[in-house]
């Protein structure tokens, strides 16, 4: 049964059992909150989220006040005002307002609503209470007792999503503390999402503490190649060093507020010092690895190409776009006839298990979305590496994962097992791959810098929604690679 | 259309009288001039001309000159690594690098900071946006030198160069909000969390 009920003088219809904080944010009216988490369960402990409502002696909080029909609610009256101003000064009783030094600057619910409801001078003239600070409590997690607001987030959190209640509020009063219990540390790999939710800055991040002013930096939305589940995911960015910092949850409907650990890891292969910047090939006098450009490789791709006889075979990770994969698949299936196709797997991997929130055993990206277009070309594709080191092929063209993290180590051994064989064109965008001796190397782009989609477990299509520029000019995605391959045959025809 | 008349100046016939009078201011003029040069040649009057370089010249304090970092009283450096004066700056010559500081009560200081003084317009903002006065412009202005020499100030370079005699102690003193949690006051209120605290 729907509801009607008025908010700042405007109609809005509330479904059963929803809240007022509820409607107004599907409703863009924003009402200010510190404890209350669409994620989370109710706790009704900050206090800020006053609204008034007609026909009510006092003023009620929006977080816990299901819709009632013909409510009439205003969000912006001087009574509700001067509730914030004052909920604001209470909470920043014993807050150190250490802004300067706090990673949370520039993303903090405490000086977003000073700047907007505040701007007083602190009319505290006890001392403030002292609490623990900078204490490791576990995976990625600085905690900071002083600047703790009490929201309640983080414990929530705990109970509810990863359901092992780590944490919990100690003591009474000005001196209640957020903490673990007795030595134990938070070990699961779901820690950082205490960070995200934390209003404030208690728990700050050890990968990203002290890295980068947020205000130095732009979210690029995408998509996490860290897994099947395929999170949507924020990457921060600065465009003038064209370096990124770290990756934060979008919300949607697969991922909902959170994300993994392990995903938010998928921004270090991303820079400058992880990635290929040009082509290689080798050097026939010395042997060795040398710097070259795409076109003199993929010119002596396609000599070899034509010099193989058949005797091709091509390594596809599960790691690029769908849209990639067609091209890919349109000219060396199509065109050049490739038949023998292999998968590029982890030996060790256990693509059935899943963590029960978020991450998934398979930890390619694409491993579905690969699977559709092998099946559209019509191809048998084996994931059997051992058979194509052994396949006498004289030409093999490999397409390194992107990501070597989800492969541990079992990527090592493949490299060097691969890298015996007599031609690998391989297309690589981590500099790793220079430790082992190749024919050539292409440099390929990463996710971010794609346009394209990941096709994730459920079968749905996730589109990468802007691509950044490339880290530099020489780098590629497959489509530019195989346009460049086409046109360098064509031009070779040309001069026939 | 109504008429504008403007009124012309006589024509000027008496031109000799004119140049005449020219000459005269010439030659007072002349006079003082001569008459000044023999008095500070013989010594009779001050000079107020410096022979720059070989003599010094000073600027006030308030002078917006050579940046320099200010330290704390025990000689360490008091900028917090805040990064408000990079983020100030209108010609995006600071550098900084944070990192986390032995002692957890400053908790947050820079292991480089560096000013590209080639790309410093001189404008100050980083003194005023400074909330611990760790940064300030002196009254240094001599910053010519030959192109192989480094133009990026160092953060040893802008604390402790050798003008400034040891390094110059910022008027911001340490906070007194956080005395360290090894204050028993502070470690009573919480005993059962001190294993966490290093």
């Amino acid at each position: 049964m729907s509801k009607s009920l008025t908010i700042d003088d405007r109609h809005y219809t509330a479904t059963d059992g929803q809240t007022v904080i509820e409607v107004a944010t599907a409703n863009d009216i924003y009402i200010p909150h510190f404890c209350w988490h669409s994620g989370l369960s109710v706790a009704g402990v900050c206090r800020f989220c006053m609204v008034e409502v007609e026909g009510r002696p006092k003023l009620e909080i929006a977080c816990n006040l299901p819709v009632v029909d013909g409510m009439v609610v205003r969000t912006q009256s001087e009574q509700v005002k001067n509730a914030h101003k004052w909920a604001l000064e209470f909470h920043l009783i014993n807050h150190p307002l250490d802004c300067p030094i706090c990673d949370q600057a520039g993303e903090c619910g405490l000086q977003d609503y000073y700047m907007q409801v505040g701007k007083y001078p602190a009319q505290m003239t006890q001392p403030k209470v002292l609490k623990p600070k900078n204490l490791d409590v576990g995976n990625d997690l600085i905690l900071d007792t002083e600047r703790c607001i009490l929201c309640s987030r983080c414990v929530r959190f705990e109970e509810e999503v990863t359901k092992t209640s780590a944490l919990g509020i100690f003591d009474r009063g000005d001196r209640s503390i957020i903490g673990v219990y007795g030595d134990a540390k938070i070990e699961h790999n779901y820690t950082t999402n205490l960070v995200d939710i934390c209003p404030v800055g208690a728990f700050t991040s050890k990968d990203f503490r002290f890295k980068k002013r947020v205000w130095f930096t732009e979210d690029v939305k995408t998509i996490c190649p860290g897994c099947a589940t395929g999170c949507s995911i924020d990457v921060a960015h600065n465009a003038d060093l064209n370096r990124y910092y770290r990756v934060t949850p979008r919300y949607s409907e697969v991922n909902g507020h959170w994300m993994c650990n392990f995903g938010r890891t998928m921004y270090e292969h991303l820079n400058v010092e992880n990635r290929l910047l040009t082509s290689y090939r080798r050097d026939s006098a010395t042997g060795k690895l040398t710097k070259s450009t795409i076109i003199t490789v993929l010119a002596e791709l396609h000599q070899q190409l034509v010099n193989a006889q058949q005797r091709i075979a091509l390594l596809v990770s599960s790691q690029y776009t769908n849209e990639e994969y067609r091209v890919l698949f349109d000219y060396f299936v199509s065109k050049i006839g490739v038949t023998d196709v292999y998968l590029w797997r982890s030996k060790d991997e256990d693509t059935e298990t899943f963590d029960g929130i978020l991450m998934r055993g398979d930890r390619n990206a694409n491993s579905r979305g690969l699977v559709k277009v092998l099946a559209d070309f019509k191809i048998e594709a084996r994931a059997d590496f051992d058979s194509l080191l052994v396949g006498d092929y004289q030409l093999v063209v490999a397409l390194t994962p992107e990501i070597f993290a989800t492969f541990d180590r079992a990527i090592d051994d493949q490299l060097v097992e691969l890298a015996k064989l007599p031609f690998v064109s391989l297309w690589a965008n981590d500099r790793r791959v220079l430790d082992f001796s190749w024919t050539q190397v292409v440099s390929t782009k990463c996710f971010i810098e794609k346009q394209g989609s990941f096709t994730n477990y459920n079968d749905q299509q996730r589109s990468l929604e802007q691509p950044v520029s490339p880290i530099s000019g020489e780098i590629k995605d497959l489509g530019e690679i195989i346009e460049l391959l086409t046109n360098v045959s064509r031009s070779e025809v040309a001069c026939q | 259309m109504p008429v504008v008349r403007v009124k012309r100046p006589p024509e000027d016939n008496n031109v000799f009288l004119l140049v005449a009078g020219y000459f005269v201011e010439i030659i007072k003029g002349m006079k003082l001039t001569i008459s000044i040069f023999f008095r500070q040649l013989l010594g009779r009057e001050k000079t107020n001309t410096l022979e720059w370089p070989e003599q010094p010249a000073t600027y006030g304090d308030r002078f917006k000159g050579k940046h320099f970092l200010t330290l704390r009283d025990d000689g360490e450096i008091r900028c917090t690594a805040c990064f408000l004066c990079a983020t100030a700056c209108p010609a995006d010559c600071i550098h900084i690098e944070a990192a986390q500081h032995p002692d957890n009560n400053i908790e947050k200081y820079p292991t480089r900071f560096e000013i590209d003084i080639l790309r410093c317009v001189f404008c100050g903002m980083c003194e005023e946006a400074c909330p611990v006065d760790a940064i300030r412009l002196g009254p240094e202005y001599t910053m010519a030198g030959l192109a192989g020499e480094k133009w990026v100030y160092t953060k040893d370079y802008l604390a402790k160069r050798e003008v400034l005699d040891g390094g110059i102690t910022s008027v911001k003193k340490e906070n007194d909000k956080h005395p360290t949690i090894d204050d028993p006051s502070a470690t009573n209120q919480h005993s059962h969390l001190r294993h966490g605290v290093h």
